[in-house]
């Protein structure tokens, strides 16, 4: 997984996630959206296809005394527990 | 923030399963799905040297058909990794995936009855059509062939929930279909146990149906590569690894 | 090359003067025998 900023500012981040696609970027947005000081995230990729940029950008906006790194930071181990209640859950109940 | 998911089976097989999972959110439950069908790798035959082929069909055609058979996978295999496997078949006869020798005996065909190719002894012919193979089989994920997917019907829909909002006028007897599972005083009753038809469940009432937020029911078969369980929880460990890469990178 | 005359079933090599015509009977349709080398495929 390389990242690769595109723009960094104070409360707003572009970042490409290189190799990743919906699979990931869906949940991972999702969880940006459940953390504490972001007002804003998303994602963009673009089809085979389309040639040129197809490496999803993520951007995020925070609300003030929220630096978008460490939301994504939050995000990322938010997404972690998820995966971890989900194991739990499901091996007490096969 | 942690959430806590509450996970009930309705149909538990190796090759065919249905779960209930309460409180996961749409987002999460498509990326399960999606990891399910594109990231568990599983083993499926890659290379194929042929040292007879006189069947009636070319060389890259019967290897087409034999990546296409489903390997079972055990979980010590990595990725780029391969298994050697063999098939001799002569006429007449036919070639089945059952007849695929393995040099690791847990390796082999998912089902020993899929038809590679109806090998003839032609009348006037000197010798039977004889298919001999040796194949590598190599570990990689779906989303590089569909021939490495592991799930092959994965999916979900909203555990629903019936209200009954009075009674049915006297001249309403038409069915009214409905497939999937329902809550019913907190008990998981599919579809079927009523023929899917709600008039039959709920007879002279008039009804309406109302899906459980958050609440999915996952329908999962696998091509026999590895066992629903496994390839759910496969499915999670990956998204899991990914969580915690990006946590690293973002750290650095 | 090596091929096989579909009429008396002989082998037959075909040199670049001889034309295409079995050496033993004089049919002219030859059919081409498979190598024996082992042909690797990659499965797309």
């Amino acid at each position: 997984m390389d990242l690769r900023v595109i723009e960094s500012e104070e409360a707003e981040l572009s970042i490409e996630i290189a190799g990743e696609d919906h699979t990931f970027m869906n949940v991972l947005k999702e969880a940006l959206l459940e953390t504490e000081g972001v007002g804003a995230a998303t994602y963009d990729m673009n089809p085979e296809q389309s040639g040129g940029q197809t490496d999803p950008i993520l951007t995020i906006k925070t609300e003030e005394d929220t630096a978008p790194l460490d939301a994504l930071e939050t995000a990322a181990r938010n997404v972690r527990d998820k995966t971890d209640s989900f194991r739990t859950a499901f091996e007490a109940a096969a | 923030m942690s959430e806590d998911y509450e996970v009930e089976f309705i149909d538990r097989d190796e090759r065919d399963a249905r779960f209930v999972v309460r409180d996961i959110t749409p987002a999460f439950a498509n990326g399960i799905r999606r990891a399910i069908v594109s990231d568990v790798p599983t083993l499926s035959i890659d290379t194929v040297r042929v040292i007879e082929n006189s069947s009636v069909m070319f060389d890259e055609q019967i290897s087409l058909r034999l990546g296409l058979v489903p390997l079972t996978t055990p979980d010590d295999y990595d990725v780029g990794e391969t298994a050697t496997l063999a098939l001799d078949v002569e006429g007449p006869d036919t070639a089945y995936s059952g007849d695929l020798v393995s040099a690791d005996d847990r390796v082999e065909p998912a089902d020993d009855n899929i038809p590679i190719i109806d090998l003839k002894y032609p009348e006037g012919a000197d010798s039977p059509q004889r298919l001999e193979i040796e194949a590598e089989a190599v570990m990689d994920h779906g989303k590089s062939h569909a021939k490495h997917q592991g799930g092959v019907a994965v999916g979900y829909r909203h555990l629903q929930r019936i209200e009954v909002v009075g009674d049915a006028a006297d001249w309403e007897d038409e069915p009214n279909i409905l497939r999937g599972v329902i809550e019913d005083d907190g008990e998981l009753v599919p579809t079927e146990s009523f023929d899917h038809d709600l008039s039959k469940r709920y007879p002279g009432k008039e009804v309406e149906v109302h899906d459980v937020p958050n609440a999915f029911v996952f329908s999962i078969e696998s091509d026999g590569s590895l066992p629903v369980s496994d390839l759910v929880l496969n499915a999670v460990d990956s998204l899991a690894d990914r969580a915690d890469e990006l946590e690293q990178a973002v750290q650095l | 090359m090596s091929y096989k005359c579909s009429r008396c079933k002989r082998d037959v090599e075909l040199d670049e003067y001889g034309g295409v015509r079995c050496p033993y009977c004089g049919h002219r349709v030859l059919l081409k025998e498979r190598s024996r080398d082992i042909k690797e495929i990659d499965v797309h």
